[in-house]
């Protein structure tokens, strides 16, 4: 199959059952995106399928041929993404296991909605889980970014 | 330089006190006072691997690909206690892809008991591993096994362990640890009974709680003739080296450990674990790399817990709230194993009281062995004395908050000696006033009526723990020819920092930039050894030797200065990498001395020294909260918390309030959601998984203020830092659960507060 992967088309063999994540991490070595509950249940492995946040533990990568699937690895053009940027800067990271997922996330949240409320940011940013504890700084990163763009400045 | 001396010195671990013989170093820095004019330790640097985190690119253990690679499965019983009868491996081994099963790895156990046992002691335990070329094949080679039990009685409880004719969970005695139940008692317990006024007798209940670390155990292990390449998600790249030495009979040079990056530790990755010695077996004995990584099922089952406890506490005070008796007999149920971190010990430390007996009884039960767990031991008994404060605090009449200052110990009560520092008094004050603790009930009365089953409550609590660290701690500074400095040292990165605030203390001390400097951990190979990042520890015992391996390589490149410039190095100074003669005269940037140095490499060394003797180290906080509590739902919401902590000098301020964040939010879990169910009938747990095992998503966050107090303690160490990872999860659920008995006027004596655990307080009962 062909499974295009952050603008590159990759052909590849995938088993019909193998999972985009698997295919992501083992066959394509892009291990950026994470692997933790393997249930759709924590948002560790979030990218984006034709700009759409998905689980990729709950996705075939079958069902991923003819479409555009972004990973963390992918999802800056240029040096760093804003919400790469203002997680630096903001802290908003401490072990970095679910920061892919949580960046890939806030950034479908921001392509939908430029100027969330902190309550939107909570809602939408709650099915991704965080163990060390970072979930006020990631709000500060995203308000940030969010505030930026409004302004009229930052990626 | 003078002759080496070695000298014993004492070393406090989550708890443990340890003495060790240790090496004196060479030369010891003055301290670095709070008027030290620091311009880079203090200031919040950037995470020195925020780039690699925030891009996917930093490559944690289970992202090890080694070419050639094989996958190991571990299969885990299905029961809680029994034999095995029959093992047949006759399926999986004809399983495509399968390389290898193995059903006993003689020599090598866990706790004292076999790694892969035919007796049973808990659900979960391992008893077989597969390899196959991939981790599909080797799973579908773990269901091929065909495993025959033959059920045992078991006991999930400690109550069912403790009971006459228990099941022996181990075999060989009556459920209790040699030193169970462990006593501490100082003065009369009678005597402060009959001095009390005003007696509070409550048992208070905690749950099993789960590290439920992102990334879970695992390694990846390669051999090359008689010498082991480990990677593996640890906190104690040594610890590691040391225990597959020991079970692969080689010695420790040949072991090499890495650690670069690692999704969350909380206490649970300390030593080898099963998947750390099935990776190594199989790679020696097919002689291909070998990864064996935790699914979450393993992780949530079989990783590590902090375990319940049953805190029975009576607490006694005269009527102007003098303490005068302080006792817990409590119950701790560890599983088949584990160390012992009570919950007695916080009840002898926080408060001044003449009479204080505590009594730890551990018991084996069939689950799974405990590990520490952030603040393992004082989280638990935080609850049970915290508690007991408010109750007591109720009783007579007075503010809680009142209650500890009036009881407030200057002196270590337990060992009966000073504090380097203690700042307590400042966090209480300055967390009261930005709490706004004391016009707390009017702002009560302002928020009653939106609906008109929301109460509001107010709770308070108070935290200390050791994290004064200790040696054995190295590290070496090299100073390249190109002008850049690295920092060798054998320790690891958590996600807690450690990477960027060695870089700024070497940075300090050589007089470097901070973008000057880069820190080498995580290696044992390649880096001079320290001990495991556990109890706190890391900063105040690396600290010290990264400052010295600066200052060293700084007087040596000072004195390379001083030829090439033809000036007194004493004379010399060395500022953001550019290096000055007296009054400005002659500058000269450390690049382009070490170019004219040639080709050469200036090295300095640095080592942790002793503690200072007689003196207790500590760190201390407390932490206010404001909940609101649905009495028709029984659900809590926390609104607000304040955490004012004492963690001596601060590194790197906005690395230190992300751990304070951390421990707070971790705490809350433990307060509203986190438990292990155990179904007690077939000895399984019931939810091991992120889902059924709840942890807090970023809608249950509360505003968080959190901030330090206090500043440098220079009698601690010379860097006058103290551990700070820990100690704001320790006073986060009682103050929670002292809101909530606030909130709905009852007593609140058992978490997680799960709604129907409220509904049953407010009528003073248990489910």
């Amino acid at each position: 199959m062909i499974l295009t992967v952050n603008g590159i088309a990759h052909e590849r063999d995938i088993p019909q059952h193998e999972t985009l994540l698997g295919a992501l991490r083992d066959t394509l070595d892009l291990t950026g995106t994470k692997l933790v509950c393997d249930r759709g249940e924590c948002g560790a492995c979030t990218v984006l399928v034709d700009g759409e946040p998905h689980y990729a533990c709950l996705t075939l990568a079958a069902a991923c041929e003819g479409v555009s699937v972004t990973t963390i690895e992918g999802l800056a053009h240029g040096d760093l993404h804003a919400l790469q940027r203002a997680f630096i800067e903001h802290d908003a990271l401490q072990c970095g296991f679910c920061t892919p997922g949580q960046i890939v996330a806030a950034s479908a949240l921001l392509a939908r909605n430029p100027s969330p409320t902190d309550d939107e940011i909570r809602h939408w940013m709650s099915g991704n889980l965080c163990r060390c504890g970072t979930y006020p700084k990631i709000i500060r990163a995203i308000r940030a970014v969010a505030d930026a763009r409004r302004a009229g400045h930052g990626g | 330089m003078a002759g080496k001396r070695f000298t014993s010195t004492t070393v406090d671990i989550e708890g443990r006190e340890e003495t060790r013989v240790v090496e004196l170093p060479s030369f010891t820095p003055d301290a670095w006072g709070d008027g030290a004019g620091l311009s880079i330790v203090g200031t919040s640097a950037l995470r020195a691997d925020g780039v690699e985190k925030a891009t996917g690119r930093a490559r944690y253990t289970s992202d090890v690909r080694q070419s050639g690679m094989l996958h190991a499965v571990i299969l885990r019983s299905s029961i809680a206690s029994g034999k095995i009868t029959s093992l047949d491996i006759g399926g999986a081994l004809a399983v495509t892809g399968v390389r290898d099963v193995l059903t006993a790895l003689p020599g090598i156990t866990r706790g004292g008991l076999p790694l892969f046992d035919r007796t049973i002691r808990y659900a979960g335990q391992p008893i077989a591993a597969v390899c196959a070329d991939t981790e599909e094949a080797a799973r579908e080679a773990l269901r091929a096994i065909r495993v025959t039990y033959e059920r045992m009685p078991h006991a999930v409880t400690a109550a069912d362990a403790l009971a006459d004719h228990a099941p022996r969970v181990r075999g060989d005695n009556d459920n209790r640890p040699d030193d169970s139940p462990r006593t501490l008692e100082r003065g009369d317990i009678d005597r402060g009974l009959a001095e009390s006024d005003v007696v509070v007798r409550a048992e208070y209940r905690t749950p099993v709680a789960l590290h439920t670390a992102l990334e879970p155990h695992g390694s990846v292990a390669e051999w090359e003739d008689d010498r082991l390449t480990v990677w593996e998600a640890t906190q104690g790249i040594f610890m590691i080296r040391e225990h597959l030495a020991r079970a692969f009979a080689i010695p420790m040079s040949h072991v090499r450990v890495i650690m670069q990056y690692m999704g969350g530790g909380f206490g649970a990755k300390n030593g080898a674990g099963p998947h750390s010695y099935v990776a190594a077996a199989f790679a020696r004995r097919i002689g291909q790399p070998v990864r064996c990584i935790n699914d979450r099922e393993a992780e949530q089952m079989d990783a590590g817990n902090r375990p319940a406890t049953v805190q029975r506490v009576t607490i006694g005070a005269k009527r102007d709230g003098t303490l005068t008796v302080i006792s817990v007999d409590a119950d701790v149920p560890i599983g088949i194993g584990g160390w012992e971190g009570g919950p007695g010990q916080i009840y002898h430390e926080v408060y001044r009281c003449p009479n204080v007996r505590t009594v730890d009884r551990y018991v084996y039960i069939n689950a799974s062995a405990m590990a520490s767990f952030r603040a393992p031991g004082h989280v638990e008994g935080a609850f049970g004395l915290e508690r007991a404060m408010d109750e007591l605090a109720r009783e007579l009449k007075l503010d809680p908050l009142k209650l500890r200052t009036i009881n407030y110990a200057t002196l270590d009560q337990k060992k009966n000696r000073p504090y380097s520092a203690k700042h307590l008094d400042l966090c209480y004050d300055l967390g009261a006033e930005r709490f706004g603790w004391s016009n707390r009930q009017a702002s009560n009365e302002t928020h009653q009526g939106a609906r008109s089953s929301l109460r509001r409550g107010f709770g308070m609590a108070t935290q200390i723990w050791g994290g004064g660290g200790g040696p054995p701690a190295y590290a070496t500074v090299r100073i390249n020819s190109d002008g850049s400095a690295d920092v060798l040292t054998g320790t690891q990165d958590l996600g807690t920092g450690a990477r960027t605030i060695f870089a700024q203390i070497a940075a300090e001390s050589l007089g470097f930039a901070l973008d000057q400097v880069r820190v080498v951990l995580g290696d044992t190979e390649r880096t001079p050894l320290t001990g495991n990042s556990w109890g706190s520890i890391t900063t105040a015992s690396v600290g010290p030797a990264v400052r010295m391996a600066g200052e060293d390589a700084r007087r040596s490149l000072l004195e390379a200065a001083g030829e090439l410039m033809k000036a007194e190095p004493s004379a010399l100074d060395v500022r953001d990498g550019v290096i000055r003669a007296p009054g400005g005269t002659q500058t000269m940037t450390v690049h382009d001395l070490m170019d004219s140095l040639g080709d050469v490499m200036i090295i300095g060394n640095g080592s942790r020294g002793p503690n200072p003797d007689g003196i207790s180290l500590s760190a201390f906080g407390a932490q206010f909260a404001e909940v609101e509590v649905d009495i028709e739902t029984g659900i809590v919401r926390v609104l607000r918390i304040v955490a004012a902590h004492d963690s001596g000098r601060i590194v790197n301020p906005a690395l230190a309030e992300s751990q304070l964040h951390g421990g707070i939010i971790q705490g809350l879990g433990y307060a509203l959601f986190e438990e292990r169910v155990m179904d007690r009938a077939l000895g399984i747990p019931m939810n091991p998984t992120m889902h059924d095992y709840k942890i807090p998503t970023m809608m249950d966050i509360p505003d968080i203020d959190a901030f330090f107090v206090g500043g440098a303690d220079t009698m601690a160490n010379h860097i006058g830092a103290k551990g700070l990872a820990e100690p704001p999860i320790i006073p986060t659920a009682p103050a929670i659960a002292n809101a909530v008995a606030d909130a709905i006027g009852r007593p609140v004596r058992e978490i997680p507060l799960t709604p129907w655990r409220v509904l049953y307080a407010m009528r003073d009962e248990r489910p």
